[in-house]
């Protein structure tokens, strides 16, 4: 083996590693192959090579011809140094939490500016370029390895905007979600039982309802609700949402946890089979949002960094990804998050909706916060946006910041933005897992306070809402059930008046008074399920953020009541009405009923 | 030696250029581009069809000399298909699989899934009917038909639409039916749909006076008036006397019957793809399939041959692990083939499936592994044409299958002369 070849080795070797500093700025299609050359390249180059060779010729010169070289014991020290912290950073990486990755890292990119300058100290002879156009030559070809590109081309969609050059994506396009959970498997397992992942095939609510709306304003009505449920089939110009199907069943995804059938999924099929839903990159490639509502955003799949091989199918293609990735992040971390991200605003290109065409308005959440005293620019410390709730972990009904990382072995954070995505559905994915139904009960809980009082004959209950930057409920709040169940007991325990009672059959008594609006059509009647076709607002209860709401209930006979009079009042929650989960019934036969939550309870005693 | 490995890297560098330039060196190949009227006309001269519109029209494609239709035998027919008593344990009917509501006008124009949600009574029917009743597919959209006391089709064979099924040369998976008539009788005998015997058939039948009365109506023969007219083989005529009339109309038909604007122009591209393609080849006739039996898969597929086949009769077509790059385990089809069906003759013949209605008779191939539409296309492309089409040549011909979507057509059935 030539001494020539391994200066050659060498050579290249630091040539494509600087070629990865960001001053030379060299564009991405570029930067990955030469990353993957030099990372493959220099470990192969090193075990076959370069440690033979080493280990030949320090035999040959210090321990046969016992020459004494001072640069050369430095310089094979330095090599060994540069090969080890190598191989830390392609098979560990330099994900922030070590401390060994990040001197590695430093290592590997100043000692080997020192390996080259020593190098040439310790050979002293001109370098052969003789092979270097040959070098070249190598690098251009591969360089033009060709990237699979598959969306550049046609038609353009209604609600979201994607990219320049492009007007729709591919299953490909859309990578799945499980391939997130290799390194991010905390924040993969957060999200794999949230809301936000069951959307759509595993909602039976949901799949109800677009069909209903399909049927009542025809096929093509669907997209509407899809733009926000399900972006990446609208973004595939899927007609339809689908729900699973395993063989000849409905896979009951009621109780999964951890998204098992989508990890199934993906790996029997990789990303040619869609994932339906809010996935990762849905919202982790939004580069846009405004506050219009109405899946107010804007997508960009194709132009984001991909590292060598990270589409590739097979395990090899996998892991070397993974680790080109791990020894390097900075590039990926940059391509999947964003700082609209932090604003209210972004949420809202979805959690404001109307109608498409009288533009009234369905759900306001975001205007309604926007009035709120959470909306506080001006003032850092009281300014709290959306993620300052929904995202933030909770424990003993207080909101305490997780610390931790959000990628596995990653910089350890101090308030880590949990995935759970707690809002007011406790009910699907507290089927799936309780550590979810307890985080937005515990959310729930935070929302309000009560009072009570008797007053000439009055019994008035105070509500107000102390949490929430949004009125309470809100979201489709005409489907929630958020009411004060009321029991008013005389000195013989003999119940003298009750309201907010369930009937018999699951439903709500007609004297109870729910916190919610209702809407009617043309005519002024309730609309129930089709609440596209709004028209007129019926009735307004729901309590804005900050706002207390007083419910006055006449008391029968109340001078001849035998006091003390005791009072217990309970703020209950339901996320829907049993008759709305009586009609999904019929096509989920399995479904459970939801639970009744209590967020708040006061017990009061009248003398 | 030296100058050997010199040569032979400067080779193949060589080599690898040439590769990398090559598809732009080639000349492409053009593509035959249609005006609307050279489409029609394609198609028609490719024996593509529109379905009847009317009831006189229906007579000259599906009548036969064996089966003359008339408004009692299909009427008669339609009583049959619904009925229940058809099967042993009376608990399934032809339209349990063959899901289409005994009201054809019952579609999703019609409301009918938010009627039966929002009704007061509880479905009577499978959880699946109540959403998918209203596709009027004339499929039960399961991977496996199931069938007498809730078995599975032994070869997990998937129930193929009746829609339009008159209108094929072959009926079943493998082909080895031909009429509607035939496939009828079979179904009711079959051990794993409605396991009915001939004679326990028409026994059953025989117990209900309307039968009798409206069998005497439609089969009465004037020669020989004693005869007695409820026979197995006269179920199986009504049955398909009815079977004959579920035919479906769509934006295709339109457009071949000289309305320019009722297909995209996407769905154009497809269908011109469809022709220029070949797929046409096999996919023919007004059902557009169901005409021949072919062979699947031709190309590229197992090219590792499998010797332990060949002296063994029994074990002909046994699915052979193999060693690809990815350790993947081999198989017969593309696709996993559970059930282990080989076709006719146990040598991967299969009747060429009808492509009308396609988009709602979901999951795909004979054991219904294949979920998508477009994977569906892929499969077919590259092993039987052999080509990779483009995401925008796919998409094209998913809008032309779109564009052959249609509702059962409601034929105006009238009296005529005997």
């Amino acid at each position: 083996m030539k001494t020539i070849h391994m200066k050659i080795y060498i050579i290249l070797m630091f040539l494509t590693g600087v070629f990865q500093l960001s001053i030379f700025n060299i564009s991405w299609e570029y930067f990955r192959i030469i990353q993957a050359v030099h990372i493959l390249s220099s470990a192969i180059v090193a075990i076959f090579l370069l440690v033979p060779y080493v280990n030949k010729h320090i035999y040959e010169f210090m321990i046969v011809k016992k020459a004494k070289s001072k640069d050369g014991i430095i310089l094979g020290v330095m090599l060994f140094m540069i090969t080890l912290s190598g191989f830390y950073l392609f098979l560990v990486g330099n994900r922030g939490s070590d401390i060994l990755g990040v001197i590695s890292f430093n290592i590997h990119l100043y000692g080997s500016f020192a390996l080259v300058f020593i190098l040439f100290l310790h050979v002293r002879k001109k370098i052969d370029t003789t092979k270097i156009p040959l070098v070249i030559l190598a690098l251009t070809l591969s360089a033009s390895y060709p990237t699979p590109s598959y969306s550049k081309n046609d038609i353009k969609l209604t609600n979201i905007e994607l990219e320049e050059g492009v007007s729709r994506y591919y299953n490909e396009d859309w990578t799945s979600s499980a391939k997130c959970k290799s390194c991010h498997e905390e924040i993969f397992n957060q999200w794999a039982d949230s809301n936000h992942r069951h959307l759509v095939d595993s909602n039976p609510y949901y799949m109800v309802m677009e069909n209903l709306a399909a049927e009542d304003k025809g096929e093509e009505f669907r997209q509407w609700c899809m733009g926000c449920h399900n972006p990446s089939a609208v973004t595939t110009n899927q007609k339809r949402s689908t729900h699973l199907m395993n063989s000849n069943h409905i896979p009951d995804q009621f109780f999964e946890k951890g998204s098992s059938s989508l990890i199934d999924g993906f790996n029997a099929h990789g990303n040619s089979r869609l994932e339906q839903g809010v996935s990762c990159v849905a919202c982790h490639r939004i580069t846009k949002a405004t506050s219009k509502g109405n899946s107010s955003y804007s997508l960009d799949l194709t132009n984001r960094k991909k590292y060598m091989f990270e589409d590739s199918g097979s395990i090899s293609g996998e892991w070397l990804s993974e680790k080109f990735i791990n020894s390097n992040p900075i590039v990926h971390k940059q391509s999947y998050s964003n700082t609209i991200y932090k604003t209210s605003a972004y949420c809202a290109s979805c959690h404001d909706e109307f109608l498409p065409d009288s533009k009234k308005e369905v759900v306001s959440t975001f205007k309604e916060w926007e009035k709120s005293r959470f909306n506080n620019p001006k003032d850092p410390s009281k300014h709290k946006t959306c993620i300052d709730c929904h995202m933030t972990y909770l424990k003993n009904d207080k909101f305490s910041p997780l610390k931790g990382t959000s990628t596995t072995g990653g910089v350890i954070k101090d308030d880590v933005k949990v995935h759970y995505f707690a809002g007011s559905n406790h009910f699907l994915a507290g089927l799936k897992n309780k550590t979810h139904e307890d985080q937005t009960i515990q959310l729930l809980r935070t929302s309000a306070e009560l009072d009570v009082n008797i007053i000439n004959n009055k019994l008035e209950v105070g509500v107000k809402n102390v949490g929430a930057g949004h009125h309470l409920p809100t979201g489709v709040s005409d489907f929630r059930e958020l009411w004060l169940d009321i029991t008013l007991k005389d000195k013989d325990d003999k119940i003298v008046f009750e309201s907010g009672k369930l009937k018999s059959d699951g439903n709500l008594a007609n004297n109870a008074r729910p916190f919610m609006k209702v809407f009617g059509d043309e005519n002024f009647k309730p609309i129930g399920l089709f609440f596209w076709r709004y028209k007129n607002l019926l009735s307004d209860t729901r309590i804005p953020a900050g706002e207390r709401r007083v419910e006055k209930y006449n008391i029968k006979n109340a001078q001849n009541l035998k006091y003390p009079l005791t009072v217990s009042v309970k703020l209950n929650f339901r996320i829907y009405p049993q008759w709305v989960t009586d009609i999904v019934k019929k096509a989920y036969p399995n479904l459970p009923d939801p639970t009744i939550v209590e967020l708040e309870k006061i017990q009061k005693v009248f003398k | 030696m030296k100058s050997f490995i010199k040569i032979a890297f400067i080779v193949i560098i060589i080599f690898i250029i040439v590769l990398q330039i090559l598809s732009y060196l080639l000349t492409k190949k053009a593509v035959t581009q249609y005006t609307d009227s050279e489409l029609r006309e394609a198609a028609l001269s490719r024996n593509m069809p529109s379905t009847p519109a009317t009831y006189e029209e229906l007579l000259k494609v599906v009548d036969t000399k064996e089966n003359r239709l008339s408004k009692d035998k299909i009427e008669l027919g339609k009583e049959l298909f619904f009925d229940k008593r058809l099967s042993k344990n009376r608990d399934i009917s032809c339209d349990t699989c063959h899901l289409i509501d005994k009201d054809i006008t019952n579609n999703r124009s019609n409301k009918q899934f938010s009627k039966t949600l929002l009704s007061k009574d509880k479905p009577a029917a499978k959880d699946c009917v109540v959403c998918h009743l209203s596709d009027q597919s004339g499929t039960d959209r399961l991977a496996t038909a199931v069938g007498h006391n809730n078995q599975k089709n032994p070869f997990h064979l998937n129930t193929l639409t009746i829609l339009n099924s008159s209108l094929a040369k072959y009926q079943t998976w493998d082909g080895s039916v031909d009429t509607v008539e035939e496939q009828a009788g079979a179904s009711i005998e079959d051990l794993y749909k409605m396991n009915l015997t001939q004679e326990e058939a028409t026994e059953r039948l025989l117990k209900d006076s309307k039968y009798v009365d409206m069998f005497k109506e439609v089969f009465k023969d004037i020669k020989n008036p004693q005869a007695q007219t409820l026979t197995f083989e006269n179920i199986q005529k009504a049955i398909g006397a009815y079977v004959r009339t579920l035919l479906t109309r769509s934006k295709y038909d339109e457009f071949l019957d000289g309305n320019n604007s009722a297909m995209s122009e996407q769905a154009k591209k497809g269908l011109a793809n469809f022709i220029n393609f070949g797929c046409k080849g096999c996919h023919t006739g007004m059902s557009v399939g169901g005409q021949n039996i072919q062979k699947f898969p031709v190309r590229d597929y197992n090219s590792i041959l499998d010797l332990t086949n060949v002296f063994i009769e029994d074990e002909k077509g046994r699915e052979v692990s193999g060693v690809s790059l990815n350790f993947d385990m081999r198989h017969s089809y593309p696709f996993e083939n559970i059930g282990g069906f080989l076709g006719m003759n146990k040598q991967q013949l299969f009747r060429v499936p009808i492509l009308r209605n396609v988009t709602k008779t979901s999951p795909y191939f004979h054991n219904g592994t294949v979920d998508t539409l477009r994977d569906a296309i892929k499969f077919m492309a590259k092993h039987q044409l052999g080509m990779n089409p483009s995401n925008k040549q796919m998409d094209e011909i998913v809008a032309f299958f779109e564009s052959l979507e249609g509702d059962i057509v409601d034929y105006k059935i009238q009296e005529r002369d005997k």
